[in-house]
């Protein structure tokens, strides 16, 4: 029993200096030893071979995702808003109001970002300990200072979030989606929901801010259909109207 | 979801060489890819169900064969893909019995360039059954091993994922699924012989 928790310790390269020399001899010149050994090793390999396999079936299934929403029949949908566009005209030419038109001119995904962008306001209570230099910098907006000590922190699904946010501040999109959804991957890989919500919510008003409500609509009306979501109240005060008249728009 | 970037085959060698982004290069890969390779396979019969499961086999193999340096660029990632996807096919024809006519065909049509991808992926079988095991441990266990061998993952960071009180709790439970996987896997009978075979 001992030893074979040496041995779990020697795989994990947690025995230090002579404990090390001295596994690895046994290993070398004890067949029990060894043929345990290679058990321990190929229950590594195992995991790593599910763990790669998780990983690979979590992205496919975004990428069918994204066909499903490439390949959804768009005439039926803009047929629909056709219609409605033919009605709101109708009612343009009746009232003579020209804020309908001001509307869709000047609608964009952009326009929603800065509707809908809020600061996100850290709770230290969440931390794990007391406040680290990269949830200091944070609550003193300093956002470089914020992705100086992300660089230099151990990753995990906070230090992503904050410094997706972090560059959100700084308007670099493409480098908070890739954050976001690192927090998103590794949730789904690991069955767990640190940072979940936060990420979800902020990876969709990021796709707004490049302009891609395509990418950033199915995630919304995800959180809006999950009631228990942390952001469902603020995505149900969303107009989901204008996010579609926003797709309408831009797939023109 | 999006793929801002594209690479090419030499960038995605060093991504997922680097593990750096490997979620966009799998992405990448699938967009590229995916729809092409199935086409293939759904050629040589496969359903679509078929053609899915078997690319995601391709991309698993792919990955793995570039992570361990032996991949060598003598052919597109596209060609090489799709030749690791036919041989996944028809392996797994052969697996289900019905194979004697394709595989003829197949064993004529094919080129010299895959026998050296036969023997590559000659062990997937293998890592199959090692990866059911994997999934026979139940999800505490799952979480638990994965978070430390797989994400590399720190005792002190699984603690803040998991629902354990301490470090040592998770130590010790760590200990005990790795003990329940070295035991399945030494009740299967053809991998204990093999490492009876290997320590000889």
């Amino acid at each position: 029993m001992e030893q074979h928790q040496t041995l779990v310790d020697h795989l994990d390269k947690s025995l230090q200096g002579e404990g090390s020399s001295e596994m690895e001899q046994l290993i070398s010149n004890d067949p029990e030893t060894a043929r345990e050994w290679n058990y321990l090793l190929l229950a590594v390999d195992a995991i790593q071979e599910a763990g790669l396999q998780e990983q690979v079936a979590a992205v496919k299934q975004e990428w069918k995702l994204q066909q499903m929403v490439a390949t959804r029949p768009s005439g039926g949908v803009v047929r629909r808003i056709s219609r409605n566009l033919v009605k709101v005209a109708a009612i343009l030419v009746v009232v003579g109001g020209g804020a309908v038109f001001y509307k869709y001119a000047t609608i964009s995904s952009g326009s929603l970002y800065d509707r809908y962008y809020s600061s996100y306001e850290l709770n230290t209570s969440r931390g794990a300990g007391d406040a680290d230099a990269m949830e200091k910098a944070y609550h003193a907006r300093d956002w470089n200072a914020v992705l100086a000590s992300f660089s230099q922190s151990k990753r995990d699904n906070k230090t992503d979030f904050l410094a997706g946010m972090a560059d959100m501040e700084l308007k670099k999109y493409d480098d908070a989606i890739e954050h976001f959804e690192q927090v998103i991957a590794i949730n789904a890989q690991a069955g767990s929901d640190y940072f979940m919500d936060e990420a979800q919510y902020y990876l969709a008003i990021s796709w707004l801010a490049k302009d891609k409500v395509n990418e950033a609509l199915p995630i919304l009306e995800k959180i809006r259909a999950n009631k228990e979501h942390l952001f469902h109240d603020k995505v149900t005060h969303m107009s989901f109207l204008d996010l579609r008249l926003v797709q309408f728009k831009e797939s023109r | 979801m999006n793929v801002a970037e594209k690479y090419t085959d030499a960038e995605l060698i060093r991504a997922v060489q680097e593990e750096k982004n490997l979620n966009r290069a799998i992405l990448f890969i699938y967009q590229q890819y995916a729809l092409s390779t199935s086409s293939f396979i759904i050629h040589y019969g496969a359903s679509e169900q078929d053609a899915e499961d078997v690319f995601q086999e391709t991309v698993i193999s792919f990955i793995d064969i570039v992570k361990k340096g032996k991949y060598r660029m003598e052919a597109s990632i596209k060609t090489f893909l799709v030749s690791v996807a036919r041989n996944i096919w028809f392996n797994e024809l052969k697996k289900r019995e019905r194979s004697g006519h394709r595989e003829k065909l197949y064993e004529h049509d094919r080129d010299q360039k895959e026998d050296d991808i036969s023997f590559k992926i000659s062990d997937l079988e293998k890592k199959r059954q090692l990866r059911d095991l994997v999934h026979q441990l139940g999800d505490p266990c799952k979480k638990i091993l994965m978070l430390f061998y797989y994400d590399d993952l720190s005792m002190k960071e699984i603690v803040e994922h998991l629902p354990y009180e301490n470090e040592q709790v998770v130590r010790n439970k760590k200990y005990k699924c790795l003990q329940s996987l070295t035991g399945l896997i030494k009740n299967n009978p053809e991998i204990a012989r093999q490492i009876s075979e290997l320590v000889k």
